[in-house]
């Protein structure tokens, strides 16, 4: 076998499916045998010419707006959909999270449930009895675990199929939106346990809408759009591809790049010269940890724009959520005199300005930076650039956290 | 491929692979699931199982014995002449074939949300619908031996072996048929109509309610005789089979074994066909 393709857990070649949309389904035999084979039928690719890599070990993430096609990706990933056009080859063992608890019968106790859904994963029967008592510690069901699951609520049944599935110990795992799971105990718990299979080497496909969760967990991420592939490699740059992709206001010419700040797009004549995250020791950088101090440096042509003016930022997160906008008032327009030269005779004046968060209160994720100038009044918008600077807010401290803004509290015992 | 397949090298790793390949685990658990589900929330429970044949046989006895005057052939050698005895050791196999194929066609569409979300070999599923259904059929077998021993002093235990045989070629005629009916009922909901339909006249056009020479022999149709036309029918071969090994106690003749096999084959070899070229586009019809 050539080595450079050992490495590989999941190649796509050329991958296209089908679907016949009938708008008037020929549901009987006897309309088949009367329309014989001239049954109107439309046809929609999925998936086109999809090809792909993924490596041993990585965790690979695919996001793409509704309908784009990544659950069929799955599907035909896990053997669900046979492709009509290109292969698919997958080394080891695979395993699908496409919907927990999906082969769970309602009359059957938990335990039952247990081994019929393992062995509808390709489990044995001895396999399953050795991690039973996992299997069941990890859903939390041990009270329950004789009971018929048609008496489980929702987040019992999802619990123990997310658990019988992530104890198949696949080489190979697909999961598709399902970690929305339980409450934040258990999908910590969940996040756990994904990382666990990381570090065990294991290759990880996910689909998901939760782009944070995406850029936190996955190396590399797939965007696909209508069935063909968007872009593909580091998740921070995929992601923030995908997220200016979404926003039509946002020029098509921009691709905003999660390695570099992004200043292609200005252009000398602009009065904002630079957009830069700073950290405490003045390095300009492009992670954040979150709750941790940074500064957001702009740097602008004052003498340029002819008047005072007003710095501000619009925060957003990577899928288009307001998280914040500030401006400076009049602040600016001190700043600006005093860095003035004596004489006031050039003919550009470049100013820094700092604005400085002692501890970002966001969550982690990927964020952008939308900078504006306007005029001290705030009435007229002298240059706007939005979405000009992406960096990533990454995780810090061990408290499980989630939702919108990092609170930043500490836990006392009283 | 992408990596070569393992090399079995101990009895053990042999014996592995091949209840791998079978997906014994597999068809155990969801005959298992058949089985403890079926009677679930019901007061009588698996007294049903017992009943439903109970009543057939008390019901046809008093209309096609009693009524219409139909006599069972007397049992030879056994000598037994007893309807009830008579119908039963068809009725029962051929319940099992009614009871099968009916929840067999549905098995597929009826576990559509398992087939549109996780891949297994799709095969199991109307597989294992006829094993919950065959485990049914073995202890009503038994049931029934050790009944006409008691009631009728018919001691039929010396054939177990051959009825074991019978029931076994049965099990996978009926795997074979139910392969093709469940498949095919992903794209035509008609065929569990249409089965609804063709299993009451299947049952008059087999031996159970009478015996097999009260068909005509003298009379032709488009020049074939009625009898051998009937026995076209392979259920015909399976009855017959049944009611020399049970009533008459004697071991069926070499005809009746090579039609049932051919059948067996044939049905089988068949079956796994049609449902190899149905399989692919199940998740996106079902």
């Amino acid at each position: 076998m050539a080595s450079s393709s050992s490495d590989v857990a999941v190649s796509l070649d050329g991958l296209g499916k089908k679907f016949r949309l009938t708008h008037d389904r020929n549901w009987t035999l006897k309309a088949t045998m009367l329309a014989g084979h001239r049954t109107r039928y439309e046809e929609f690719w999925a998936l086109r010419d999809l090809s792909l890599e993924v490596e041993h070990g990585q965790t690979f993430g695919i996001i793409g707006g509704n309908g784009s096609g990544k659950s069929t990706l799955l599907k035909v990933l896990a053997g669900i959909l046979r492709p009509d056009e290109g292969t698919t080859t997958v080394d080891g063992r695979l395993s699908a999270l496409l919907e927990l608890g999906a082969g769970f019968h309602p009359e059957l106790t938990g335990r039952e449930n247990v081994y019929l859904n393992g062995a509808i994963l390709g489990f044995t029967a001895r396999e399953i009895r050795r991690r039973f008592d996992d299997i069941v510690g990890f859903a939390e069901l041990d009270r329950f675990i004789d009971e018929p699951v048609r008496n489980y609520s929702s987040g019992m049944y999802v619990r123990l199929g997310f658990s019988v599935a992530i104890h198949v110990e696949p080489e190979v795992l697909l999961v598709d939106e399902v970690l929305a799971v339980g409450d934040l105990t258990f999908q910590k718990r969940c996040l756990d346990r994904f990382a666990q299979l990381k570090a065990e080497g294991r290759t990880i496909i996910v689909v998901s809408h939760d782009l944070d969760m995406v850029g936190w967990l996955c190396d590399r991420t797939a965007w696909i759009q209508q069935g063909t592939l968007q872009a593909v490699g580091p998740s921070s740059k995929v992601i923030g591809q995908f997220a200016i992709g979404i926003d039509p206001t946002t020029p098509a010419a921009h691709t905003g790049d999660g390695e570099r700040p992004a200043f292609e797009r200005l252009s000398p004549n602009d009065l904002v010269k630079s957009v830069a995250l700073v950290d405490p020791n003045g390095h300009p950088t492009n992670v954040v940890g979150s709750g941790r101090q940074v500064s957001i440096r702009v740097r602008y042509d004052n003498q340029a724009a002819g008047e005072p003016v007003t710095v501000a930022l619009g925060l957003y997160r990577a899928d288009g959520t307001h998280v914040a906008s500030i401006n400076s008032g009049a602040t600016t327009r001190g700043v600006a005199r005093s860095n003035q030269e004596p004489d006031g005779e050039a003919t550009s004046e470049l100013v820094e300005v700092d604005y400085v968060v002692p501890a970002l209160p966001v969550q982690p994720g990927i964020y952008e930076l939308s900078v504006a100038l306007h005029d001290t009044s705030m009435r007229r918008v002298l240059e706007r650039h939005t979405h000009i600077l992406r960096f990533e807010v990454s995780p810090t401290g061990i408290d499980p956290q989630n939702g919108l803004v990092a609170l930043g509290g500490t836990w006392e015992a009283r | 491929m992408p990596a070569s397949p393992r090399v079995p090298r101990t009895p053990r790793d042999m014996l592995d692979r091949l209840v791998g390949r079978l997906q014994i685990d597999l068809l155990v658990n969801l005959t298992l699931r058949d089985l403890r589900s079926k009677y679930k929330r019901s007061a009588l429970g698996w007294t049903w199982s017992v009943l439903n044949p109970l009543v057939a046989v008390v019901v046809y006895s008093a209309v096609f014995s009693v009524f219409l005057r139909i006599q069972p052939t007397t049992g030879d050698p056994s000598g037994l002449r007893s309807y009830a005895v008579f119908l039963l050791v068809t009725l029962l196999p051929w319940q099992f074939h009614v009871t099968s194929l009916t929840e067999a066609t549905r098995s597929i569409t009826a576990n559509g949300p398992l087939i549109t979300k996780i891949w297994f070999p799709r095969w199991v599923l109307p597989t294992s619908a006829v094993l919950a259904r065959f485990l049914t059929l073995l202890v009503e077998m038994a049931v029934l031996l050790v009944l006409i021993a008691v009631l009728e002093g018919h001691f039929a235990f010396a054939w177990i072996p051959v009825v074991l045989t019978l029931m076994a070629l049965q099990l996978l005629f009926t795997v074979g048929l139910a392969l093709m009916v469940s498949a095919a009922n992903v794209y035509f909901r008609d065929v569990q109509h249409f089965l609804g339909v063709a299993l009451a006249p299947w049952m008059f056009l087999t031996p159970i309610l009478y015996p097999l020479n009260m068909v005509p022999e003298d009379r032709e149709f488009l020049g074939i005789g009625y009898r051998t036309l009937y026995q076209l029918n392979p259920m015909v071969s399976w009855a017959k089979a049944y009611r020399n090994a049970l009533y008459d106690l004697r071991f069926p003749s070499a005809e009746r074994w090579l039609a049932i096999v051919i059948a067996t084959v044939v049905v089988l070899a068949v079956g796994f066909r049609v449902f190899r070229g149905l399989e692919p586009r199940m998740a996106e019809e079902v």
